[in-house]
Formats: structure tokens, sequence, C-alpha cells
């Protein structure tokens, strides 16, 4: 409960606490009056009992906003630059420790993957995972689609310890040169991103030199959504060619 | 006694020009291109009629190279309204298997389009044709009169057009000549989209935004239809986000990236554009004044 009031509302509702503890309320009629749990209480009363009504609002959450690292505009452009080509191997995209030592290598400055992480997130660059447990549940074509087509699958490749992957294509705007790119992108394990960047629209190349490396470890299963495969007759040879790697277009509209 | 609204006037005039056509013409057809102006204007003609069919028939000048869901729309709206539907396709295309990608835009749509559409008339003897074009279109459009004569090799001349003045139609015509009349020409785009809205007319569900298989092709997008697109080497679709303002050959048809997939929406997205629906026409960018250049050899 505590965790959804903003730094602001938890700081007066600290106070409140205190106040009504002071006029002798219980720890039970002060949660239920300020919707504090009774830890929270008990540190708030603690904090004000040790250092007076200053001590009781907390302090600010993480760290304060621009002590990270900062990235230059010429770090951006090698960013940017990354992304369009292709990434070292065996990854089949960039990731954020990836892009990282690439950064690192390059300049004299060493960003953490947590500040890659957060200038994707900048460039809009973070997709979000497909929802497809949400999907499975309902009746509808996706539904049938995501129970009958995906999960036989996604169970075969887990029981034959291959890899489960989600991806796409969409069109992104670089924001500071408001050029349109096309982002190809991974979700891993536990969502990990796994990205390329590209200035014209990804040709059958650029996705099979994906899939080459996601298939390159063993059996692997792909639920790929923003593409047309079945136009393309090199990706539809290679599939023929490579029934180790599954691949799943997500059906129009239909997540 | 109520004023008429801005749309009520636009139908009573186009209602006017219809039912004067009938009156004053022996073989009057309709144009059907199976695009939401051609739905308005079809709409309108049930309108003037009512209770009886419209007096004429739908003609339908295809090229085979229309989208699948046009062919299947027209279709059912044909059974629907109970007209006769004729198609007509330029055999001599058929023959030397004219299409966009060899032969390019500018022959498909003389052949296909243009020859097509003068041979139907004249194998029927049509010397009436009801056009669903509209002049904020394109410029040549805004300037054709709402009837439109023709030389009986289908020719237009834009310096030798007949007066309309307080909308009195002189429809007079000499032997062989024909009209092609635009009873919708005075409407806007956003017009025909408040008119769909609030009459509930049945449209082409490709105006609609929805996830579809595009390329990209000199700043088009090109939606892949069928298996006859030919795919540039290494060429992969992407699944865009996308709907049609105009609905044409499919290889010549650019979509535009839009999230409107209702009514209101589109017409919340006309109300901010700036641009014509005929900027996604291919054919419209063959060179300077096309269009005309190509009503004049007889072109809707």
């Amino acid at each position: 409960m505590t965790k959804d009031f903003s730094p602001d509302v938890l700081n007066e509702r600290r106070l409140e606490a205190v106040r009504l503890r002071l006029d002798g309320h219980t720890v039970a009629e002060v949660a239920k009056r300020t919707g504090l749990s009774a830890p929270t209480i008990s540190a708030a009363w603690k904090a004000f009992r040790e250092g007076g009504w200053e001590a009781v609002p907390i302090r600010q959450r993480g760290r304060p906003k621009g002590e990270g690292t900062q990235l230059g505009t010429g770090e951006h452009q090698l960013l940017w630059q990354c992304l369009a080509d292709q990434p070292p191997a065996p990854l089949a995209a960039w990731n954020t420790r990836a892009l990282a030592k690439a950064v690192a290598q390059a300049t004299d400055k060493a960003p953490s993957p947590r500040t890659i992480d957060h200038w994707l997130d900048d460039q809009g660059l973070k997709p979000t995972p497909l929802a497809l447990e949400g999907v499975e549940r309902k009746r509808s074509t996706a539904g049938r689609w995501v129970r009958q087509q995906v999960m036989p699958i996604v169970e075969q490749i887990n029981k034959g310890g291959g890899s489960n992957w989600q991806g796409g294509v969409r069109v992104v705007t670089q924001t500071d040169t408001t050029s349109r790119r096309y982002q190809l992108y991974l979700h891993g394990k536990r969502g990990a991103l796994f990205t390329r960047c590209l200035a014209s629209p990804p040709n059958a190349d650029d996705y099979l030199a994906m899939f080459e490396r996601l298939a390159a470890d063993g059996p692997a299963a792909l639920i790929f959504h923003g593409a047309f495969f079945q136009a393309s007759p090199e990706i539809r040879r290679w599939l023929e060619q490579n029934p180790q790697m599954q691949l799943m277009a997500v059906p129009a509209d239909a997540l | 006694m109520t004023s008429l609204t801005h749309l009520q006037r636009l139908e009573a005039e186009s209602i006017q020009i219809m039912r004067e056509v009938v009156a004053e013409t022996e073989n009057p057809v309709m144009l059907y291109s199976v695009g939401k102006d051609s739905a308005v204007m079809l709409h309108l003609a049930r309108k003037a009629f009512a209770p009886s069919p419209p007096p004429f028939p739908l003609l339908h000048v295809d090229t085979r190279w229309k989208f699948r869901a046009m062919y299947e729309f027209r279709d059912r709206m044909a059974e629907d309204v109970g007209m006769d539907l004729l198609v007509h396709i330029n055999p001599e295309g058929i023959d030397k298997d004219i299409n966009p990608f060899t032969h390019g835009s500018a022959i498909h749509t003389d052949v296909m389009k243009t020859e097509g559409l003068k041979q139907a008339l004249d194998k029927y003897g049509f010397d009436a044709a009801f056009g669903g074009a509209r002049r904020d279109e394109e410029k040549s459009r805004a300037k054709e009169r709402i009837f439109s004569f023709r030389t009986t090799q289908h020719r237009w001349d834009p310096k030798n057009q007949r007066p309309e003045l307080w909308k009195l139609y002189n429809t007079r015509k000499h032997k062989g000549e024909s009209i092609r009349v635009f009873p919708i020409s005075n409407w806007t785009e956003l017009d025909i989209w408040q008119y769909i809205y609030l009459q509930n007319i049945p449209i082409v569900p490709l105006y609609y935004a929805a996830e579809r298989p595009v390329v990209e092709r000199d700043g088009a997008l090109i939606m892949v239809d069928d298996e006859r697109m030919p795919m540039e080497p290494g060429e992969v679709p992407m699944l865009r986000k996308v709907r049609f303002r105009t609905l044409g050959c499919y290889p010549l048809t650019g979509a535009i990236e839009s999230e409107a997939d209702t009514l209101p929406a589109i017409i919340q997205e006309m109300l901010l554009t700036k641009t014509s629906e005929r900027q996604g026409r291919v054919i419209d960018h063959d060179s300077a004044a096309s269009m005309e250049k190509k009503k004049q050899e007889g072109y809707f």
C-alpha cells in the first residue's frame, strides 16, 4: 500500500500518523485512518522520537536526477551507429551490456548497462513484450492462435532444452534527429531486451542474421510481430532448411 | 421553416442532378469504382428514386488489380441493392497482360481504365455516365463542370465548358456526344465522411486502420494484397497500422499510417489533414497536369 503513494503524499501521511499517535490513537487506528502499514507508522514514530518533526519525512528515493553517467552527443551517435550494425557474436541483437561495452571501448566513458537502459527508454526503444498470457485465455481468434499454435511449440522447445523468444519489428522516430528508424527487437528470458535499429526497412539478410544466431545453440522458438514473412522466399527457404528454428508470426491485429 | 444543414443542401443538389440526368438522357449509367465516393453516390441514387431501385445499371471498369476486399464488397453491394452490375475489362489488356509492374502506371491506367471505360460506354451505348469525382480532389476536377460533355471520341475540352448558372444545367447534346455527370462534385472529403457516418453507409473495410502488410516504394506504403506483387530481392513486407484515403489498383495506391479505425476517428483525422487524398495515388504523380491530360483523353 505504502509503495503506491508518491513521496509527497507519503510524507504527509507519516506526519499525520505521528500527530495521531501523539493524540493517543493506537497503531491499528492510525493505520486505518492514514492507509499506512503498521511498520511504516512505527518507523515514522521512531524517527519522530529520535529526531523530531524534521526526521519524519522520508529521504528522496534513489539517486538525485543528473548524478548518473551523462551520455554526450558523441555517445548518442555511437549508440545509434552500433544499433545499425551487427552485434558481436553470439548475440542476435544488441543488449545493454554489449552496448555499454562498445561505448567504453570507443570513448573515455564507461556507462553502466543501466545507463544504456535509461538511454533506450529515453529514445523510445523499449517495446513491451507481447502479453500472451492474457490473450491465451481469450475466446477469440488470437486466443485460439496462442492456445493451438504457440503453446504446443513453446512447451516442445522447453522440454527439448531450447530457447523461447519473442520479437518484432516497428517504426520508431529518432528523438534527436526526428528521422525514422526500423527497430528489430527480441525479448529473451525474463523480458531481457535485444535490439537493432536500421535506417531502412529490414531485409531478409537482416532477419536471417538474427535467426541464425538464435538457432546456433539448438532449438529455438520465436514469436514475431510486425513482419509478413510469407512474402519472402529467402526466409521461407531458410526456415525449411533449418527446422530447429520455429518461427511463429503473430497474425495481423491479433494482439 | 427550418433551414437545411450543409449536408442536406449537398444531398438535395446531388439528388436533383441525378433526377435531371434520368429525365434528360436516354441511357444513363452509374460508374461504380467501389470506393467511398461511389458508396455515397449509390446511396444518393437509391434515395433519389426510392422506393424503386435507380433506373440505371452500375458499371465497374475493372483492371484486375483492385484490392481483394474491393471485389468482395462490390459483389455483396450489387446483390444488396438489386441493381444490374456491369463489369468491363479491356480485352486487349487481358490479351497483353497489361499490369502496373511490367508496363508502368501510365500505360496500365490508359489501357485498363481510360480505354476500358471508353469501350464499355460504346459497347452499351450509354449517353450519360455518373462519376464520383469531387472538386477538392485535384485541380482539373475542380474546374470541370458538373455536366461535362465529351466528344464522340470521349475527349474533354476544358476550354469549352457550358456555364452552370444558378444550378441550371444545359443537357442538350449533339449526336454521338455523351455526358459525364458528377453529382457529388461540390462535396469535400470531409463531407463524404460525415455523410457516411450520419447515413450509416457501408464502405470497404480498407478505409479503416488495421495492421496490413506493406512495402515502401518511392515513399509510398504499398499493400501486398496478393502473391502477384513482386518483391525486390530480400524485401520483407512489414505489418503496419495503415488505412487508405482513396482506393484504386492496389500496386498504385498508397496507404497512410493511421490509428483511425472508426468513422469518428477518421472524421477527426480529416479535420486535421492538410493534404489531398489523391497524394496516395501513384498515377497522379506521372507528369505535370497528368490528370488533366488523362481527362482530355477520356479518363473519368
